[in-house]
């Protein structure tokens, strides 16, 4: 078990969760690996027959979203790599834990007025439970 | 001599079928000469033809009809009379949605019948008749809008589901009370416009093949080049880029693909997309309108109003092109502390923007140029041949999948059949209003309200359309209005420059940029915009998104009054 996972969905918002996963990185020595979910479901209503021309779209954004998140540790002096996936959020988090089995898993906490995140923090607790369960990552929350 | 006989033979039958032919075509003849006919023509209140009156002619009294027909797309009728007839006859003229009519034939219409083989009767208007089925096409098509403002069903879910229901009730019904029934299969499949169906699919397939090429990736980057990073320069460029776009490629499909090029440029900048992004989707709805082409409702006014090309680029592109002027300074004065200053450049993030900023297929890119500048021949100059835009989309779709030879299931999966199912299930729940009178009642409250002021019509139609359309979607909207507007056009003097269908184009689309659910382009971009972790809001979109609405519009609305 090693490194430390942080999915991150870009903006303002995933910041807190960049600087605490380089934060800890510095700390632990361990590497980050940044993981971006390109996710669909906002098509649902319009579109279905460029599903895949627009994942790849989106996929190149996420990788820009990596890449600054990447740079932002290189420049503290921190290792990272990043990965893409697509599919469901939650999934795809599971999914990375089983195969880097990380020691550290960082989610972000959302604010009690913070409507659209897309884990509640009753929802966000269970699923730590699950990914504690999965691959034994301590579970880290920071506040988005 | 055999051979001469057999000759004589075959000219001898060959004389005798010719004569017999001959013969039947004159028995034939004869007998058409022989019938005699009652013409005539039935409208409604509004001056539109109805097509299938049921015409019979009755002896006065009698319970049988003596002989009937239907009239035809022009409400024309051509009744058949076979003499000897003796007695009062009058005609009965029959239709759903519509009260009878009975009208006595003078007591000489038989004598003039005899000489004179014909006789025309006077035009007829039915009125309309209120059924339980005007009341459930009405309750269906509300249902279906609300469906689909509240995202509740898919688009097309919602509008298939509602003509199939009322197709089912039209037929299940009956049974219950002949009250329900709205129309038949055949008649709903008349409301559907196939120009508009096959125009949309044929531009689809020339979408696939163009945003394959890397063309928009190539564009942004190039936007950036030009504008050095001068954000003030940057936004106009970008803003042009997607306009453009939008007026010959649908607004979703630009915006699906402007909105992650666009982050991608953001991100490197180091400032928040969304700077970029409004701006960019306001120029999507205001220059998408410019073309026949550019928005599905202005593919829905022009086969429905009989407006070309060029007559959207005559009357409406300039108008267009001036409201864009006005966006881009609204667009430099409401983000102007967001454009102010340098920004730093991230060196990894500008490597990579410059490595995408490629043409990854430039073979089908010429080819697509090609195609499409002489598609654009066709849709200018074939209207002199009476050459319908979609058949011009079908021959540039066919040509350039027959030149650049591409996966043919790849371009058949390309085409959005969800949308064209969509339109197809939209025409039948529009038509299902206007078969039951609803239109045709809203047609003449509006016509009663606007009496006959061209001015108040237009700024009715433009205002109307715009409010509404930022609350519910546009295309049904604009398919329910048509034939209202039809019916402003012939009643309202001067309309028949056909200026108010340019009002409901401009309402209808460009009332889209005033709130985020106003238009399919807007809450593709606040989802992708999502996707990079900026979030759109309503109450954002509606901040940035009303003064532009007032803006845009008003401009083009002076730029209508000034040109009609």
């Amino acid at each position: 078990m090693s490194g430390i996972l942080c999915a991150i969905r870009g903006g303002p918002s995933s910041q807190p969760t960049i600087a605490a996963s380089i934060q800890l990185a510095k700390e632990t020595k361990e590497i980050i690996y940044y993981l971006y979910v390109v996710n669909l479901d906002f098509l649902t209503h319009t579109s279905s027959s460029k599903t895949n021309h627009i994942a790849k779209e989106i996929e190149e954004m996420g990788e820009f979203i990596l890449l600054d998140a990447q740079e932002q540790a290189k420049s503290e002096g921190v290792n990272a790599e990043w990965i893409i996936r697509e599919g469901k959020v939650v999934d795809e988090i599971i999914t990375c834990c089983e195969e880097i089995e990380p020691m550290y898993v960082i989610l972000g906490r959302p604010q009690e007025d913070q409507e659209d995140n897309l884990l509640t923090l009753e929802r966000l607790q269970a699923f730590a439970e699950r990914i504690e369960e999965v691959c034994q990552a301590q579970v880290i929350y920071t506040p988005e | 001599m055999k051979i001469k006989q057999r000759y004589s033979l075959i000219i001898i039958l060959l004389v005798t079928v010719g004569f017999l032919l001959s013969g039947n075509q004159n028995a034939a003849a004869q007998e058409d000469e022989d019938k005699l006919y009652i013409y005539g023509q039935v409208q409604d209140a509004q001056f539109q033809s109805i097509q299938n009156v049921e015409v019979s002619l009755y002896l006065v009294g009698s319970e049988k009809s003596l002989t009937t027909t239907l009239t035809q797309a022009d409400g024309r009728y051509a009744l058949p009379i076979n003499l000897p007839i003796q007695g009062d006859l009058e005609i009965h003229y029959q239709r759903s949605h519509f009260k009878n009519v009975v009208i006595p034939l003078p007591d000489n219409t038989l004598e003039i019948l005899k000489f004179g083989n014909s006789v025309t009767q006077p035009l007829i208007v039915l009125e309309r008749e209120i059924t339980l089925a005007f009341w459930v096409a009405a309750a269906m098509f509300i249902t279906v809008l609300i469906l689909i403002a509240s995202g509740f069903l898919h688009n097309t879910l919602a509008a298939f589901a509602g003509a199939s229901l009322l197709l089912g009730i039209s037929y299940l019904g009956v049974p219950l009370t002949p009250n329900l029934y709205i129309f038949s299969f055949a008649q709903a499949i008349t409301y559907i416009d196939w120009n508009v169906i096959f125009l949309i699919m044929g531009m689809m397939m020339v979408i696939a093949v163009v945003e394959n090429t890397g063309i928009f990736h190539w564009l942004a980057y190039h936007a950036y080049r030009i504008s050095r990073g001068k954000m003030w320069i940057l936004l106009p460029v970008l803003m042009l880029i997607t306009g453009i776009s939008s007026a010959f490629l649908d607004n979703v499909t630009t915006m699906l693909l402007m909105t992650p090029i666009t982050v991608q440029i953001a991100l490197t900048l180091n400032i928040s997309p969304l700077v970029l992004l409004i701006p960019e989707v306001f120029a999507s709805n205001v220059i998408g309108v410019s073309t026949l082409i550019g928005t599905p409702t202005n593919i829905l006014i022009g086969s429905f109003g009989n407006i070309s090309f060029n007559d959207f680029l005559i009357n409406l592109t300039p108008g267009v092109l001036l409201a864009f002027v006005g966006l881009i300074i609204y667009s430099w004065f409401t983000y102007r502390q967001e454009l102010e200053g340098e920004k730093s450049v991230s060196p990894v993030l500008l490597k990579k923007l410059e490595e995408r900023g490629k043409i990854t297929n430039p073979e089908h890119l010429a080819k697509a140029g090609w195609i499409g500048a002489g598609m654009l021949m066709l849709f200018i100059f074939g209207e002199k041949i009476h050459l319908l835009p979609s058949v011009t989309a079908l021959i540039g779709s066919a040509a350039l999948l027959i030149w650049i030879r591409p996966n043919i299931d790849e371009m058949i999966g390309a085409v959005d059949w969800t949308t064209l199912v969509f339109f197809m299930s939209l025409f039948i729940v529009v038509g299902s209003i206007q078969e039951v009178g609803l239109i045709s009642m809203i047609a003449t409250q509006i016509g009663n309200l606007i009496g006959n002021n061209l001015l108040l019509a237009m700024i009715v139609v433009t205002w109307f359309s715009a409010l509404l359309s930022m609350i519910i979607a546009n295309i049904p909207f604009t398919a329910a209005m048509l034939p209202v507007i039809g019916y402003l056009t012939l009643i309202v003097p001067g309309a028949d420059s056909k200026v108010l269908y340019y009002c409901l184009s401009i309402g209808a689309a460009l009332g889209g940029n005033g709130s985020l659910i106003g238009a399919s382009a807007n809450m593709i971009t606040a989802g992708i915009a999502e996707r990079a972790g900026y979030k759109i809001s309503y109450r954002y979109f509606l901040k940035k998104g009303l003064p532009a609405l007032f803006i845009t519009v008003a401009i083009s609305l002076i730029w209508l009054l000034f040109r009609f």
